[in-house]
């Protein structure tokens, strides 16, 4: 058994990326390690598709490190207000730094990047399923479902209740249905997750796609979700990155022995077909 | 009136609008949708092979103190696809094209040069000699002043060219294969290319790179390109190219004034993607701040005497 992505058809009419020097309007903790980000950055709000996500630069405009951008899913974003939000966990240097950053400074920010979700014209309800940071990815769809009419069942699962990321977000959506998993009760998350999952399958609920962003056992268990429903699933991948263009390779999925170069999570992602091969 | 500021500079016969230019792999027309690609000195591209190759496993990148490793293995799609789908993308914009390109014995050098030799939009080809030799155990072909005359006199007598010779830094003595680069045709060299380097993760005990190892780029290894440019320009007469942590006008005026013709802006473009038209708009104004109409006025400018004075002037007996 082994899990297999595949690019997604790229679309021509997406916009081309920009770099824009967007205003920090808000920078706060969230959650216990989480924080969110809003930033003033009109042209990539106007553009943002569900699944795309922005280099946001930590070293201010004048300082040179950490050299590295990170690349950030775009959590939500207001076309009018010209203003994207990006959710992220502190986890090293990097993001650290980021929780420095104050409103009104001015950060060098790049976006919209990546090929987003796509939802398939006759898609009637989909199921989104995520865990810890990788819900971030998922806000964006789920709000984009709901303008299309598309009805939204959303499983997101944290090792901690205060974890769960978007849980007031997705209420808010007015989602079909959400279920949230914690380790609460000392087993696996992950392992809660697909008896409730199970659950959910073997009861009325019908998908026609099936997205998804953790782990590789979630990805698993995503497909094994989506085989009764015959649906399709779409998964978000992260890697570190340096450019986000596609120039520098720095991402690329990394097939050993292979004799041409693999997928790049930037340009080719990072939303990816994903299927777990017998 | 501001007086004019003239930003041109000769590498060989090539003339550049301006000294700054990409470094090669930390760059590509990609980046034309962010930044006018036409406001630079000149357009170099990813390290090209005859053959198409996969690059390194994942992961490919990580951040150190100042700089940044990365083990991506230069993946290429082969000279003729490059020909067809990536050269094109290259030529649309006014400055020069500078094609990189890469071997893993020196034959392929020869062959790729003689391949691009007749191909017109080509200004001007900078070997890399970064490659490990598969003919010689995997060593370093830039590490060997031998390997090194072979590869670029074997590309002179193909090519009409101008030839940029990117050293590597990872020698006993960088003067010695600047020499040999000089020797066997070069018209320019570029010093220097990623110091080889690795990191390790404390907590988990592993290493974040799939090979382990890797280069190292970025504002840390200033000061060993700074000293290996200074005694590449000692050692040859042929204009030198500065690469290695440029981030800021004074970075590249540090190079300017050790003696660079020009200079490769790597993971700076990264950090920040407007680095190098930065850096373009804030030369023009230090120029002009100072009343220097060329370049030529701060090239090898840089006084190693007067650092003695200073420290005499600060000796306790004269501040007594």
């Amino acid at each position: 058994m082994s899990l297999r992505l595949e690019p997604l058809p790229s679309s021509p009419d997406r916009p081309d990326p920009v770099l824009e020097l967007a205003t920090v309007v808000r920078n706060d903790e969230i959650a216990p390690g989480a924080w969110r980000i809003t930033l003033e950055a009109p042209s990539i709000a106007r553009a943002a598709q569900p699944g795309q996500f922005a280099m946001l630069t930590v070293a201010r405009r004048d300082e040179t490190a950490p050299v590295l951008p990170r690349p950030m899913a775009l959590y939500a974003w207001d076309g009018r207000e010209g203003t994207v939000d990006v959710v992220y966990r502190v986890v090293g240097d990097g993001t650290r730094v980021l929780t420095t950053w104050r409103p009104a400074e001015t950060m060098t920010t790049v976006g919209p990047l990546g090929r987003p979700f796509q939802l398939e014209p006759r898609t009637r309800s989909i199921l989104l399923i995520g865990r810890g940071i990788g819900i971030c990815s998922l806000t964006g769809l789920a709000m984009a479902a709901r303008d299309a009419g598309v009805e939204v069942d959303a499983v997101i699962s944290a090792r901690v209740r205060e974890a769960l990321i978007g849980s007031q977000d997705f209420a808010r959506l007015e989602v079909a249905s959400l279920t949230e998993v914690t380790d609460a009760d000392g087993s696996s998350g992950v392992d809660r997750l697909a008896g409730q999952l199970a659950s959910l399958a073997s009861g009325s609920a019908r998908w026609n796609q099936v997205f998804v962003c953790g782990s590789e056992r979630l990805m698993r268990l995503a497909t094994e979700v989506a085989k009764a429903s015959e649906a399709s699933v779409q998964v978000s991948i992260e890697a570190r990155m340096a450019c986000g263009l596609g120039f520098c390779h720095g991402c690329a999925t990394g097939i050993v022995g292979a004799s041409e170069e693999s997928p790049l999570v930037c340009v080719d992602g990072p939303v990816f077909v994903c299927r777990w091969d017998a | 009136m501001s007086p004019e500021v003239d930003l041109r500079v000769r590498i060989g016969r090539l003339e550049l609008p301006t000294p700054i230019m990409p470094a090669s792999g930390c760059f590509g027309p990609e980046l034309g949708t962010l930044v006018d690609l036409d406001r630079l000195g000149a357009l170099v591209t990813k390290t090209i092979f005859h053959e198409p190759r996969a690059g390194n496993p994942a992961h490919r990148l990580a951040e150190t103190a100042a700089g940044m490793l990365n083990s991506v293995g230069i993946p290429s799609i082969g000279v003729e696809r490059f020909l067809i789908e990536t050269l094109p993308r290259f030529t649309r914009w006014s400055p020069p094209t500078i094609v990189s390109i890469g071997g893993l014995s020196v034959e392929e050098y020869w062959r790729l040069a003689e391949r691009l030799a007749g191909v017109p939009d080509i200004d001007a080809l900078e070997l890399n000699i970064s490659c490990p030799n598969l003919e010689a155990g995997g060593h370093e072909i830039g590490a060997d002043p031998r390997a090194v005359e072979a590869v670029v006199a074997g590309v002179r007598s193909r090519t009409s060219l101008p030839l940029i010779v990117k050293l590597t830094p990872n020698v006993t003595s960088i003067a010695e294969t600047a020499m040999a680069a000089e020797h066997a045709g070069a018209d320019a060299l570029s010093a220097v290319n990623a110091l080889l380097g690795m990191s390790v993760d404390a907590r988990r005990g592993i290493a974040p790179l799939g090979t382990v190892t890797g280069g190292l780029t970025g504002p840390a290894i200033k000061p060993v390109a700074q000293r290996a440019v200074l005694q590449v320009v000692r050692a040859v007469g042929i204009p030198v190219i500065g690469v290695g942590g440029i981030a800021t006008l004074a970075d590249l005026v540090e190079y300017l004034r050790i003696g660079a013709t020009a200079v490769q802006v790597g993971s700076a473009t990264f950090t920040h993607p407007d680095t190098m038209l930065r850096l373009t708009d804030e030369l023009v104004a230090w120029m002009r701040e100072r009343g220097h109409a060329s370049l030529d006025e701060v090239r090898s400018t840089l006084d190693t005497a007067g650092v003695r004075h200073e420290l005499a002037a600060g000796a306790p007996h004269a501040a007594g």
